[in-house]
């Protein structure tokens, strides 16, 4: 839509409360409204579908504050005067695999993030789909990304030791005169690289997924498409690229940049000034926030929100696969959620997707499982809420445009953007990690070359998962340390030897919830009401400290307070 | 491999009795924990009340379990601490996968008894929305941090769930100098004992709220608040009546849930409404061989009865035989929450079948009949009745001539 046109809808639909103009190759809208979602609305109208000239949305919302960014409390100097080749801001799935594949280089790489562990929001809270491609059209950087980035996938959880399975994704349809539509879309998606389709007959359906809704006709069905766990992905990359020399700071927040003739100079946290050669913009919904700090801001992110439940493993055999329903309501801008049975084997039944202006508010809403339940019983009628045994919510963070932004910084010359990033951003990581550390060594290589870093290792071993193992294997590993054979958290099955090396793992978060992203304990049906206490003691007594020093997870997070009378001998 | 005649998988108090009852009728029993001592949750149950039926004495849970530990002494019961079973199958005689500090062990058994007890029902589970803080507890959890860990895990709580766990706990942080700001019960009536709400609620001035529960918790890295509400007679928040309470912790005492996965694993079948394995008179499920006792067949409120359970399940477990059993069906009707036993087996002893059952509502005067294929057996009065409270009959079908599929009915009638 030309501006003049697009002003005028504006100024129909707003009152004119809202004016667009152009400049620079973006397009900025400016105003007032009272409502988030007519500003998502505007800046939506105003936008074109995977254009890279974006809109950027400075109008403002009235009547009610946008909750600050929530900043770590320390502060201290201890990244005073870093000079590192490349700064990553980010601790997602992004930063973390991106700053493995910069260590690929001979560089020095610190990556910052501002939350107590990796992957603490939408790479840690979104469902763990490894995506096929299927729903994606031509012309956008997520499907030119998402093939690619899916047939890394066998590999790159093989190096880095994590669980990675492809059990198929299937769509079902109710409607059996569309099948020769159907037929004609995967064609066209085998076209432009999507060249596992299958359409699958009823009978073949049911064969392979027996409690699905009885009324699907036939279904789509992906073989390419798996589950990962985003949050020990993201992990993994991280601890290789330590291994591999690069540095990780927890609790580091950037709060400020200086910028001089379209080069960042220096980069200010809560932790001290850091100089770095290359800033990587991987912040995910503070994207657009380090962008305008680094005089770059030539797009908009706006949040959505969506929330997950996971169900107990006993509900595990209602669907083996991915399950999702083509033709139900609400499926706009996702592929509308669908039912996945993790590598862990629950069942995870979500998300939905609600814009929003909040982007750490994680709280989960009833409506919005009873929502999600409502919808996927059309997938799975015997789908149970009574099988719930947790539910999160996380923020992603689109572009208006609903693309990835991966390229050079637009003004600032030393800055890499990797922002816009959503659905199917986990399978797209490993591929775009690779291009973004191009374009990092890229810029790098204007001032000299860049050597290989020869010594670059790309195995990264994990903990141990002793119940996995067969019997043989597991009681070679006890013999050896006999912590593996204390049970701690007996639904999960997770045993004090690989609680303690999860507190020896290279980037050590030392939190109940840091332990639980990478062994498990606390994640199973009682949901730590058993292990809870004695995981806390276990931290405890790792860290020589007292249980009421012990967090949840951030610096607040006090689990317990002074002790009892009794203990002091009162 | 080892082998016993009897495996006792858990060492609480169901555990215990079991052994011991095994072990007197002559078989060679060991009892597997997963923690590091015997006792169960009675190692955190610090207060009083316990043993008033057997022991005619008010014992703390710690003197409770004590007057069993102490008779396994110089028994034949082998006990094996910090163990989990970690498999179990049946093929003929049982197998079961032991892990512990010296590995994995294999452990044969003739008969097994599965004295897991409960586990508590959760936040989620009772969904409880808003953001994830450190803060909220089970009652049990927090129980076990106070009594057993000596830290404080609240100062300021708020408790929803007037189960017993959470009534106890209220006393308690109030003894330890915190506060309780409320008890919150979405039922209109309360769900623990009488007297556990009049000497830990009333006479700490502790108020209980019924009809309202939490439906929010607010706080990013702690907790900070809960919103209640009032509820309608489904239990739904009645919107409008929300309203903030500042405080650092909400404690959840909203129910028990038997623990009955490695039943599962032995394909056991249980009961939705006890929500445990299913068993005849004798405690024994319909996997020959195993039987069940303690809270792992029904949620108990005293623990001289999940010990009485036990007892039964360990001397019947010795005296199991393998012999194929016939049985006949116990039918509550649907006055009752449920009734332990499910079943009774026509060719064991049923002159002293223990009927444990509870009522779905709250009764006045009532009669509970006992009939078999229409004969009446027994028949009681009560004055009340009321789901938190477990009634325990005695009835003796030897006299009724039961028949494979026979029909034992257990009513509840006004009276």
């Amino acid at each position: 839509m030309n501006l003049v046109k697009l002003n005028k809808k504006l100024n129909i639909l707003y009152g004119g409360k809202v004016k667009a103009r152009e400049e620079d190759g973006k397009r900025i809208l400016e105003g007032e409204l009272s409502d988030w979602s007519e500003i998502v609305a505007a800046c939506t109208l105003a936008s074109e579908r995977y254009s890279t000239t974006h809109v950027v949305n400075d109008i403002k919302l009235t009547g009610t504050e946008i909750p600050r960014t929530r900043l770590p409390h320390v502060t201290d100097k201890t990244l005073e005067g870093r000079k590192p080749d490349v700064l990553i801001i980010g601790g997602g799935i992004s930063g973390a695999s991106i700053a493995r594949e910069l260590t690929r280089w001979n560089i020095d790489v610190l990556l910052v993030e501002k939350e107590s562990d990796l992957a603490c929001h939408a790479s840690g809270r979104n469902d763990g789909e490894v995506h096929p491609g299927i729903d994606l059209g031509k012309g956008s950087l997520k499907q030119r990304y998402v093939i690619r980035g899916n047939a890394m996938y066998d590999r790159v959880c093989k190096e880095l030791d994590v669980p990675f399975k492809r059990n198929g994704q299937y769509v079902g349809f109710t409607k059996g005169f569309l099948k020769p539509l159907v037929y004609l879309y995967a064609l066209h998606r085998k076209s432009i690289g999507v060249k596992d389709t299958v359409i699958l007959s009823k009978k073949e359906l049911f064969r392979r997924e027996p409690n699905l809704n009885p009324n699907f006709k036939f279904a789509l069905f992906n073989p390419s498409a798996g589950c990962v766990s985003p949050y020990n992905l993201t992990i993994a990359y991280a601890e290789n690229a330590v291994k591999n020399g690069a540095q990780v700071s927890l609790l580091t927040a950037v709060t400020g940049m200086d910028v001089e003739d379209g080069k960042i100079l220096a980069v200010h946290t809560n932790r001290g000034t850091i100089y770095p050669k290359v800033v990587v913009n991987a912040a995910g919904c503070f994207a657009e926030e380090v962008a305008a700090m680094a005089k770059d801001r030539f797009y908009s992110v706006h949040p959505r929100r969506g929330t997950n439940s996971i169900l107990d493993k006993k509900a595990g055999f209602l669907v083996k696969g991915i399950a999702g329903i083509k033709g139900a309501k609400g499926t706009k801008n996702t592929k509308g959620g669908g039912i996945l049975n993790t590598v862990h084997e629950n069942l995870l039944v979500g998300p939905d997707a609600i814009e929003t202006f909040e982007r750490e508010n994680f709280a989960t809403e009833k409506e919005s499982i009873e929502k999600v339940f409502a919808k996927q019983k059309q997938t799975a009628p015997t789908l149970s809420e009574r099988d719930i045994i947790t539910y999160f919510t996380g923020v992603r963070s689109p572009t208006f445009e609903e693309d990835f932004v991966i390229e050079r910084g637009r003004k600032t010359r030393n800055l890499v953007h990797c922002a816009g990033i959503q659905s199917p951003g986990l399978t797209t990581a490993p591929a775009v990690a690779e291009d973004v550390a191009k374009l990092c060594v890229d810029i790098l290589s204007e001032k000299g070359a860049v050597a290989v870093n020869d010594r670059f290792d790309p195995i990264r071993k994990g903990i141990p998962h002793l119940a996995a193992m067969p019997m043989k294997e597991r009681e070679e590993y006890i013999r050896k340390n006999p912590d593996y054979g204390v049970i701690v958290c007996r639904c999960e099955e997770v045993s004090k030897g690989e609680i303690l090396d999860a507190l020896k793992s290279p980037i050590c978060v030392p939190t109940v919830d840091g332990i639980k992203r990478r062994v498990r304990p606390g994640m199973g049906r009682c949901q730590g009401g058993f292990c809870q206490p004695l995981v806390t003691k276990i931290i405890a007594e790792f860290l020589r400290k007292e249980l009421s020093e012990v967090r949840k997870n951030e610096e607040n997070s006090v689990i317990v307070y002074s002790e009892t009378k009794g203990r002091k001998g009162e | 491999m080892k082998s016993y005649d009897v495996v006792v998988i858990g060492g609480g108090p169901a555990g215990l009795a079991s052994a011991l009852a095994a072990e007197r009728h002559g078989a060679e029993t060991l009892i597997i924990e997963r923690e590091n001592a015997l006792g169960g949750i009675l190692k955190q149950c610090i207060h009083d009340g316990f043993g008033l039926v057997r022991f005619k004495e008010k014992l703390s849970g710690p003197e409770y379990a004590e007057r069993f530990t102490e008779e396994l002494e110089g028994k034949k019961i082998d006990v094996k601490l910090l163990s989990f079973v970690t498999e179990i199958r049946k093929n003929g005689k049982f197998y079961l996968s032991v892990v512990s500090r010296e590995g994995i062990e294999e452990i044969e058994a003739k008969a097994v008894v599965l004295a897991t007890g409960c586990r508590e029902r959760t936040a989620k589970q009772v969904s409880i929305h808003g953001t994830r803080p450190a803060g909220v507890f089970t009652a049990g959890t927090a129980q076990r941090y106070v009594n057993i860990e000596g830290f404080m895990p609240t100062k300021r709580c708020v408790i929803l769930g007037s189960g017993d766990i959470g009534l106890i706990m209220a006393r308690r942080i109030t003894l330890e100098g915190g506060v309780v700001l409320g008890v919150y019960e979405a039922k209109s009536t309360p769900s623990g004992l009488t007297r556990n709400i009049h000497q830990c609620l009333y006479d700490y001035d502790i108020p209980l709220h019924l009809s309202s529960t939490v439906t929010r918790v607010f706080g990013e890295g702690r907790l900070e608040g809960v919103e209640v509400a009032k509820v309608d007679e489904k239990m739904r928040p009645l919107p409008g009546t929300e309203e903030r309470i500042d405080c650092d912790a909400l404690i959840l005492s909203v129910g028990l849930i038997p623990e009955n996965e490695l039943a599962e694993k032995l394909s056991v079948s249980s009961d939705p409404r006890s929500k445990g394995a299913t068993c005849d008179g004798q405690m024994m499920t319909d996997v020959g061989g195993v039987f069940t006792c303690g809270n792992a067949t029904h949620v108990n409120d005293l623990v001289d009865y999940v010990s009485e359970s036990g007892e039964i399940a360990g001397k019947n477990a010795a005296l199991y035989d393998g012999k194929n059993a016939k049985y006949a069906f116990v039918r509550p009707d649907d006055n009752l929450l449920y009734v332990v036993p499910q079943r009774l087996n026509l060719s064991a002893d049923n002159s002293e079948t223990v009927i444990y059952f509870r009522s779905k509502e709250v009764r006045g005067k009532s009669v509970v009949t006992v009939k078999a294929d229409g004969k009446t057996v027994l028949q009681k009065k009560y004055p009340f009745l009321r789901p938190p409270e477990m009634e325990r009959i005695k009835a003796d079908f030897s006299s009724f001539p039961l028949k494979e599929n026979s029909v034992v009915e257990i009513t509840v009638e006004e009276g």
